[in-house]
């Protein structure tokens, strides 16, 4: 598949604030890509910037062969934006907002009807279409928020964490729609700081920390930084040196890290060292309250990358 | 351009929705006008006056009722006073005292007498020294009824001289139907004296054009309180991300603000017209014009507060603090007559001022070319703010 999406060299400085630091990515035309990043990664100010909202300080993003310093308004027709806060007008009914977002991507009569009537479907929400979207609880309005970002069935979808702060009901439908979209031929950029729902749909991602890409490709391709190792996270009191160093030499345990109260020990097969570390704690004086395993996913890649949680 | 009518639709939609702007810009203006006018003496100042006033003959001849009935008779004075013709001069004495008169105008004793022999004759006024203004009213016209009497007794004395010198008796004269008295009282009128006189605005009217000066520029109080909140909840920045561009954007919001106070300001032209009674005088086309005016400038100032303005809250504080300057500057308040002469110079600034200026004017009758000069200044007015805004706008 060709590449609808290039964003190369792109930077965005605030001041002195870099907020974006030279990021480079594309994204192939069908493909469903994931930025995935703790708050105030760059995520954000990465969408704005493809969707013609902030000019890039550096750098030239190109969408479906428009160039965003050249030809924005070529480049908008292309996309269909899905912000993080709910951007809808609450004294209009669900109807009303889609009819207007509808319009201003020049849909109008028959076609705008039907787009505004299929868009209230996917939303599962066609039966309270004349309702004032104020009057809608928050999983509601986010369904609404996505409806008004593709009834003009874009090319490429940008959704900045669409789910944020909806119950796991509407997050599930949320989830659901997009898949659909995407099996549909749409391109999708997902940005998240949700690793499973990253993990779950996505099938290239990037990481981003502090602005920068630090790491991208398919789940298995970044599972394979971190070399397949499992995590151990042990709740313990204090972990001094002694007790680190008496982790890490035993025989399997490739990387310890630790932070307030816990432990995390990097290894290729937890099974076999599992009952000899907590033997080695409790020798060592350290209390284990609870121990957990967790197989390689994008949080120990992350935390294998940047030494610090996705939540932190 | 279908992209600004589609903008301006919403925001028009949005806006009539909105409870609270609705009734501060319809429901208060409307009242204030009531309230004020009513207060001030507005409703009702087209019906007469009617101050209760009486004449008491206490003359013993017959010219004494002559004259009290010819003056009760005058018809421009019963449009004014509500005129009672007495006799009893102790009573009436009495209801000026408690003030259920406000004037009575007494003929003496020996009226009669004294006009038949040509000498003086003094008229009294008895006035409630609590309606000093209105008694006055009555007591000028007892005296230009008396000056009138004088006048007619000039003419019988020099007529009765004519006649003595031709040999016809003065009885001769009254036997003819044209008796002395009767040929004075008949010239006691009300002098009008015919001038070009302005018409006067009533304080319902006043007020009318001053309320509606002054909460037109709410709409824009409001537009802004729309610009700020679409910033704050990022529909602006969703707008922009469409293929819609700023011009499209500002120009959709701007027409949306100007329709809504356009249609403000018919409802409360018509709705003060006919519900107050209120004159906006005989050339309606130059009170729209005027009105549609500063609704324009509105939307520059609309333009403006969201650009200084970051939040509703401050545009909260700003919005009433610059409406209300601009209002009492140019004379929606108060009349600008009564203002000190260091404020002339800044009331030129202000398009209430402007729009005040012709709303009167056009109330009183003036041509629709009056209109002009002001119409030029608020566009001019509502031009700059626009610009200044425009200017200092912030679209994230």
């Amino acid at each position: 598949m060709a590449d609808i999406v290039e964003v190369r060299g792109l930077v965005k400085r605030f001041g002195e604030l870099t907020a974006v630091d030279r990021v480079d990515f594309t994204i192939a035309e069908g493909e469903m890509f994931g930025l995935l990043g703790p708050n105030g990664a760059g995520k954000t100010t990465t969408i704005s910037m493809i969707s013609c909202l902030l000019e890039p300080t550096e750098g030239e993003i190109t969408v479906a062969g428009h160039s965003i310093r050249e030809q924005q308004t070529a480049l908008k027709r292309t996309l269909g934006v899905v912000p993080q806060e709910i951007a809808l007008y609450p004294t209009l009914s669900a109807a009303e907002n889609l009819a207007f977002w509808g319009r201003m991507y020049g849909l109008s009569g028959a076609k705008l009807k039907s787009a505004v009537e299929e868009a209230l479907e996917l939303a599962g929400l066609a039966d309270r279409s004349k309702e004032r979207v104020e009057k809608y609880s928050g999983g509601m309005k986010r369904r609404i928020n996505i409806a008004a970002g593709i009834l003009h069935k874009p090319k490429v979808l940008l959704m900045d964490e669409p789910t944020v702060g909806i119950d796991p009901q509407s997050r599930n439908h949320i989830l659901e729609t997009v898949k659909d979209l995407n099996d549909s031929g749409m391109t999708v950029l997902y940005t998240s700081h949700y690793m499973e729902e990253v993990e779950y749909l996505c099938d290239r991602i990037a990481i981003m920390d502090h602005g920068r890409i630090i790491a991208i490709g398919t789940l298995n391709e970044l599972r394979d930084v971190v070399g397949g190792m499992d995590v151990i996270s042990v709740s313990v009191g204090e972990v001094s040196e002694g007790v680190l160093a008496a982790v890490g030499a035993i025989n399997g345990v490739k990387g310890v890290n630790r932070s307030e109260g816990t432990m995390e020990v990097l290894t290729p097969g937890s099974g076999s060292i599992l009952g000899k570390l907590v033997a080695t704690l409790e020798s060592e004086g350290a209390h284990v309250t609870s121990v957990t395993v967790t197989e390689p996913n994008l949080e120990s890649v992350f935390l294998h990358l940047t030494g610090k949680s996705l939540r932190d | 351009m279908t992209r600004v009518f589609h903008i301006a639709v919403k925001d028009f939609k949005i806006l009539i929705r909105d409870k609270a702007a609705f009734l501060i810009m319809l429901g208060m203006p409307l009242v204030l006008i009531f309230i004020l006018g009513s207060a001030l003496g507005g409703v009702g100042e087209s019906e007469s006056i009617d101050i209760p006033v009486a004449i008491v003959s206490v003359d013993s001849g017959e010219q004494g009722d002559v004259f009290a009935d010819a003056i009760a008779d005058v018809e421009e004075l019963q449009d004014v006073f509500n005129l009672a013709v007495r006799d009893d001069l102790a009573a009436v004495r009495a209801e000026v005292e408690r003030g259920d008169l406000t004037a009575a105008l007494v003929i003496p004793e020996g009226f009669t007498a004294a006009l038949e022999a040509g000498e003086p004759v003094q008229l009294e006024v008895l006035q409630d020294p609590g309606s000093e203004m209105t008694a006055g009213i009555w007591a000028g016209v007892a005296r230009a009824a008396a000056a009138n009497l004088s006048a007619g007794q000039i003419m019988r004395i020099t007529a009765e001289g004519l006649l003595a010198e031709a040999g016809v008796t003065p009885g001769a004269v009254g036997d003819q139907g044209t008796g002395d008295g009767q040929v004075a009282f008949d010239a006691v009128t009300i002098e009008q004296v015919e001038v070009e006189q302005e018409k006067q605005v009533s304080m319902i009217d006043y007020y009318a054009a001053g309320q509606t000066g002054l909460f037109l520029l709410f709409g824009a109080m409001f537009g802004a309180f729309g610009f700020v909140k679409e910033r704050r909840e990022q529909t602006l920045a969703r707008v922009l991300a469409t293929p819609a561009s700023k011009t499209e954007v500002v120009a959709g919001k701007s027409l949306g603000i100007f329709a809504v106070g356009a249609a403000q300001f018919f409802v409360l032209f018509f709705g003060t017209r006919y519900l107050f009674g209120v004159d906006w005088g005989p050339t309606p086309g130059g009170i729209v014009l005027i009105g549609l005016a500063e609704v324009f400038a509105a939307t520059g100032l609309a333009m403006t507060l969201s650009a200084l303005g970051r939040s509703e809250r401050a545009i909260g504080g700003i919005g009433p603090t610059v409406i209300m300057l601009f209002a009492a500057l140019g004379g929606a308040m108060i009349p600008v007559e009564m203002m000190p002469s260091w404020i002339v110079p800044l009331q030129s600034v202000t398009p209430v001022y402007w729009a005040m200026g012709a709303f009167l004017d056009l109330m009183r009758g003036e041509a629709f070319g009056t209109a002009l000069a002001p119409f030029a200044a608020i566009v001019a007015l509502g031009a700059a703010m626009f610009a200044f805004g425009l200017w200092r706008l912030k679209y994230e």
